[in-house]
């Protein structure tokens, strides 16, 4: 009897938790069908339920609410963010992991320091970096900007080709095989598991990030934004009350890929992450 | 540190051997660079060494020297136009915008750099093929050089282009921040219509200045502090939140583990600004949580035991100081507990039994097991990450940003003076600065003090993991 | 959609009519150095510009001598594709995207290539100070911005004027606004960026609404709420320069002088404390207020045209707005202060194609696009006839604001002055939470707003 008073309560308190993590991804869901634009600020449920949010979404495009468009800005950026990165952190991760030189240690400690430096400190010389090159407002650019240092994140990826036995490249390479036969024929696809991870978490950065968006796409033209700038767009003083249940709309429609791709993620980043970083 | 100067000693007596020693056309290649592959018929070598030669010195023509000859001052002209009413068309001087001068410069110099690197790399080379050749050893030819570029040397290969996106992405800017910080950059001397230039350690000097009216002294301390207690808590709150919940449901008892571990990791599936900006109005002065708050009696509770000031119609979750930092960390462990749930979740799998077992066994409860094999466990696994979180924490600008931004007044007048908010972090204050207050060389010293900080904390932890032999336990 | 054919063709007859009736004019006057209100081309009539609808069409510039008509010589110098970006806010894009139609049309010689882009004014600096080259052409601003953006170098001088006289044609305020240093350096576009008082009638008479603390009354007994943005520099400046004490801005054109701690300063202090002591005149910021108008809670507010839909939409028939009111500071009554705000269009130095721009700027400001503009928007005209249209005068909200501009000051202040007038009235609304000694309070703000610039 007192076991199961015991397991009940168990799964009251998983309950009463898992309401509280939902409670507000629920409000952004059920706010997305609202009839009423602003804010409601009286009822948790919309008092009129409609889809014109997401009509107005995909389907009546003006200058400042261009979803299509910002989705597909996005998935270009964030596909090739996500193959740039992803050739570059396995190039870093390979040449830490497995190979040895000279100075390895301390270009390795050099260059975590590195990637501890937060983006947001430098935005303003990396734009005018990317000016130079007359690059800003252009989605090459944002590419860039996401891909471009993704070498710096090699700790988990490395982390977990240290876990390869190192005897298959000692026999490939007596076979005579060249060091770049081995990254290609064994190591790449004995680390499928932390591929995946690194590509899908890669292909995310691009859909969450607004600040450097913000300040690379600054032509003001809805067309050329991402989705992060156009949400975040939406909130602003002016707009919040005729946009907010349009954003909801817009939060939840990116929401539903993005959980997919998390959800296949999450296993691979618990194997790389226990698997690699952690014993660093 | 005596092996990293002996290694510095070795690398410039090498080139002094080469110096010493080397042929005519080694010390020709001082000069002209291919000249010491020519000799040793490594023809293809040889121009291609020529050409960088070659292309150095037309970029240091062409762009180094005109940007470094202003680097001094930062440049002289001031920008001036001409409006001609008649034709309307403007006329516009050949003027300096001092931050272009400083960046082309700083670019400069690294070019600079790596070609002196360069340079004494070919110098040792030419030595090297001088040598071989004197003592009759095979020369590669260059197909052979380049074969070796996929075998021996792969990690140059593999490592160039990785370098030069880092060095686009995160070194070059670092080294600009470094130079504003010695500059008079702010919404005075913004380019291109006005020039900036050096001013020495002045900024630094007000950073650590208490003044009644230059009050970033007053305010660095504050939110310093701030930033410290709030990464400690942060990391703390989700860490041991994580592997509490990650151990609740995976407790045998628990039925569907699965199924709640989903549902958590829904809540942080959803991009977070999008979540960060609707708990931001879900918690607004007069948000739903506050009306609903209001109707069941919260709100006049809270008023009575004092909690709330007594002008008050509503809960200030994220507008009143105390409140808004304890709801920013209390938000922060709904945002983070998921993510450490999975790792913990991750770790546990790999949890010794048999220690628990005999634990078990000698009587100890679940709460001794807890503090004496899971926590240390836990902590010897994922301790690395636990400081990187740390750092992450300090420069967590998404969500003390998206909660405060445009919400949050600072009742504090000091830190109103020198445009600080109670809540913020140094990362978001920085950012304050540059962006709304274009103070860009204040912006600067913050950002290599948060950079200081950051690497102290990383350096700690992680050249003990990186030195240790730990790497190669598994192969 | 007869009146849009109509305000088209009315429009394009304008600008071909300005063409030739006082282009030559104008550019023979280009005494860029005058001091801003008095006109650099204020002998020529350019009012006479509308009456030349019979004017004949754009090629006939062919008829003015070459070299002494600017937009002739401006079409004759333009080969290639006139690139031109602009900047609208959000809610400004229908009608900004029908005028730039217009624009077009007025010139078929020309090859534009238009592209409108959204930044709200409140927003524009931000954006155009952080890289001025890589602004729009032509963008509008609010008024409290320009003296960054000329110091910044992101605004391009009106030295001359082409299709209509900016300095004549407008309100002497708005001018004022766009000037710095007796120089206009934008073109005016509308004259409502002020604040005043909107209520509901049927929770307060006109005689409540004259004074603050009768309000406070009022809507205490009947339940509701009196917002207003006290935790903002622009909105306190109401209280304390409605009592006599000052803020200005310095020759220099970036420190202030500040007298609020001054004697009398206190006083202000404490009523702002006695008013919002009852919860009933709350701190809020706009978009609170915004969504608390539409639920029924607040019944006035102090907030500027903007909000006029919402309040006429929330309160129907009984939607109303009036002067500020006045408040008791030390015994007596004193008249609520205000910013006059304007919203001006900008033409930025760095374009390609200033001369494009600057006349696009003047037809985005001319009568009949401001016409356009309080029709489509409700938006108060700075121009004087598009202003003195019985249809303007009718607006409560614009008359509302007519009343108050007795009692408003152009905003002329410093960047200093924000941060701490800010934390000021989030002190004040908080009703002093650390018991600081006001004179204290007003002391340590006024060193904040008055702090020098290095």
């Amino acid at each position: 009897m007192k076991k199961t008073i015991q397991a009940i309560l168990r799964h009251v308190v998983l309950f009463l938790l898992a309401v509280i993590w939902l409670i507000p991804i629920l409000w952004l869901f059920v706010t997305s069908f609202s009839g009423y634009k602003g804010i409601n600020t009286s009822h948790f449920f919309p008092e009129t339920w409609t889809l014109d949010n997401y009509a107005q979404l995909f389907l009546r495009s003006d200058s400042i609410v261009q979803y299509n468009k910002w989705f597909m800005n996005t998935f270009v950026i964030a596909v090739f963010t996500c193959v740039i990165s992803t050739i570059l952190v396995l190039m870093v991760s390979y040449t830490m992991s497995k190979l040895r030189f000279p100075g390895r240690k301390s270009l390795m400690s050099f260059s975590i320091i590195l990637n501890m430096f937060p983006g947001v400190l430098s935005m303003i010389a990396i734009y005018f970096i990317l000016k130079t090159f007359n690059l800003t407002n252009s989605h090459i650019g944002m590419i860039i900007v996401y891909s471009a240092g993704a070498g710096l994140g090699f700790l988990i990826c490395k982390g977990f080709m240290d876990t390869i036995s190192v005897s298959l490249s000692e026999a490939a390479r007596l076979e005579g095989a060249s060091e770049a036969k081995i990254f290609f024929k064994i190591i790449i696809p004995l680390s499928k598991p932390i591929i995946v991870y690194t590509v899908i978490s890669s292909f995310l950065i691009p859909w969450g990030d607004f600040v450097f968006a913000k300040l690379m796409l600054n032509s003001g033209i809805a067309t050329d934004w991402t989705v992060a700038i156009g949400l975040f767009n939406m909130l602003g003083k002016s707009m919040i009350a005729k946009y907010f249940s349009v954003f909801c709309a817009g939060g939840v429609v990116i929401s539903v890929p993005i959980s997919i791709l998390f959800l296949i993620m999450q296993k691979f980043y618990v194997e790389g992450i226990t698997g690699g970083s952690v014993k660093g | 540190m005596k092996k990293a100067l002996n290694a510095i000693g070795n690398y410039f007596k090498n080139i002094g051997i080469a110096f010493v020693r080397g042929d005519v056309w080694v010390k020709l290649s001082a000069v002209l660079m291919g000249a010491g592959y020519f000799a040793r018929k490594q023809v293809m070598n040889g121009i291609i060494m020529f050409l960088v030669e070659a292309l150095f010195a037309v970029l240091c023509v062409g762009y180094a020297a005109p940007n470094l000859a202003k680097f001094g001052t930062l440049g002289t002209v001031q920008f001036e136009q001409v409006f001609d009413p008649l034709t309307m068309t403007s006329t516009v001087n050949d003027y300096d915008n001092s931050f272009l001068i400083l960046l082309n410069s700083i670019m400069a110099l690294f070019l600079i750099l790596v070609f002196v690197l360069f340079w004494i790399a070919n110098m040792k080379a030419v030595y090297r093929l001088q040598v071989q050749k004197e003592n009759g050893e095979h020369i590669n030819t260059f197909k052979e050089d380049v074969q070796a570029l996929f075998n021996e040397k792969f990690h140059i290969t593999l490592l160039t282009l990785p370098t030069i996106g880092i060095v686009l992405m995160n070194i070059l800017p670092i080294l600009v921040l470094v130079a504003v910080a010695f500059t008079n950059y702010d919404q005075q001397h913004m380019p291109p219509s006005s020039l900036f230039t050096w001013v020495g350690w002045s900024n630094f000097k007000s950073l650590f200045t208490d003044s009644v009216t230059v009050t970033f002294g007053y305010s660095f301390k504050k939110v310093l502090t701030w930033t410290l207690e709030w990464a400690v808590l942060a990391t703390f709150t989700t860490y041991i939140g994580g592997i509490l919940l990650a151990k609740f449901i995976n407790n045998k008892k628990t039925k569907l583990p699965k199924m709640w571990r989903t549902l958590f990791i829904i809540a942080i599936a959803v991009p977070q600004f999008v979540t960060l900006l609707l708990v931001r109005n879900f918690f607004a002065d007069s948000g739903i949580v506050n009306t609903f708050c209001t109707n069941i009696g919260i709100t006049d509770f809270l008023k009575n035991v004092g909690l709330v000031p007594a002008n008050l119609s509503y809960i200030p979750f994220l507008t009143n100081p105390g409140w808004a930092k304890v709801m920013i960390v209390i938000i922060n462990i709904w945002v983070g507990i998921p993510y450490q749930m999975l790792i913990a979740t991750g770790v546990l799998m790999n949890i010794p039994e048999d220690q628990i077992e005999s634990a078990r066994i000698d009587g100890a409860n679940p709460l001794q097991i807890f503090v004496k094999i899971t926590m240390p466990y836990m902590l010897f696994v994922t301790g690395p990450s636990l400081i990187t979180d740390f750092v992450k924490n300090i420069n967590n600008f998404n969500v003390i940003y998206l909660l405060t931004q445009d919400v949050y007044v600072t009742s504090d007048q000091l830190l109103a003076n020198s445009n600080a908010k109670e809540i913020d972090l140094l990362v978001t204050w920085l950012f304050r600065l540059t962006n709304e207050y274009y103070n860009y060389k204040m912006a600067s010293v913050i950002g290599i003090v948060v950079f200081i900080i950051c690497a102290a904390f990383t350096l700690v932890t992680f050249t003990r993991t990186i030195k240790g032999d730990k790497e190669e336990e598994f192969q | 959609m007869k009146k849009k054919v109509l305000a088209t063709i009315l429009a394009t007859a304008m600008t071909v009519g300005c063409l030739t009736g006082c282009g030559g004019g104008a550019a023979e006057t280009p005494a860029a150095e005058a001091p801003a209100a008095e006109a650099p081309a204020a002998e020529e009539p350019a009012a006479d510009a509308p009456a030349a609808e019979e004017a004949p069409a754009v090629e006939a510039p062919a008829a003015a001598a070459e070299g002494t008509d600017p937009i002739a010589n401006l079409i004759a110098a333009t080969t290639g594709t006139v690139t031109l970006k602009v900047w609208a806010s959000e809610e400004d894009q229908d009608l900004t995207t029908k005028l730039l139609d217009e624009f077009k049309a007025s010139y078929p010689d020309v090859t534009f290539d238009i592209t409108l882009g959204a930044e709200s004014e409140s927003t524009a600096k931000d954006t155009v100070l952080t890289d001025v080259e890589a602004a729009a052409d032509v963008y509008s601003f609010a008024d409290d911005q320009i003296n960054e953006l000329v110091k910044a170098g992101a605004l391009q001088e009106v030295a001359a004027n082409y299709t209509f006289d900016v300095v004549n044609e407008n309100a002497t305020g708005a001018v004022e606004a766009a000037a710095v240093d007796g120089k206009v350096y934008a073109y005016p576009m509308t004259a409502d960026n002020g604040y005043f008082m909107f209520y509901d009638s049927s929770v307060f008479s006109e005689s409540d609404v004259q004074s603050l603390e009768k309000m406070v009354e009022v809507a205490g007994a009947a339940g509701k709420k009196i917002a207003m943005d006290i935790s903002n520099g622009w909105y306190i400046y109401a209280f304390f320069q409605g009592a006599g004490l000052e803020l200005t801005l310095n020759d220099d054109g970036l420190t202030n002088t500040c007298t609020w701690n001054a004697a009398g300063g206190t006083d202000v202090a404490q009523a702002i404390l006695d008013l919002t002591a009852s919860n009933v005149l709350v701190d809020m910021n706009d978009e609170d207020m915004a969504t608390q108008i539409a639920e029924g809670n607040v019944a006035a507010c102090v907030n500027g045209t903007w909000r006029a839909e919402t309040a006429a939409e929330a309160w129907g028939d009984n939607y109303a707005a009036t002067k500020l009111p006045t408040f008791k500071a030390g015994g007596k009554d004193c008249q609520m202060s205000s910013y006059s705000g304007y919203k001006l269009v900008g033409v930025n130095p760095h374009s390609a194609n200033v001369g494009w721009s600057m006349l696009l700027a003047e037809f985005l400001t001319n009568e009949a696009a401001q016409t356009a503009r309080f029709e489509a928007r409700g938006l108060g005209p700075s121009n004087l006839a598009a202003a003195s249209s019985d249809a303007v005068q009718a607006n409560p909200a614009i008359s509302a604001l007519a009343a108050q501009a007795a009692y408003a000051t152009p905003q002329r202040v410093g960047g200093n002055f924000w941060s701490p007038a800010e934390t000021l009235g989030q002190i004040l609304a908080s009703d002093n939470p650390d018991g600081t000694d006001l004179q204290e309070l007003l002391d340590t703000t006024v060193e904040g707003i008055t702090a020098p610039v290095e």
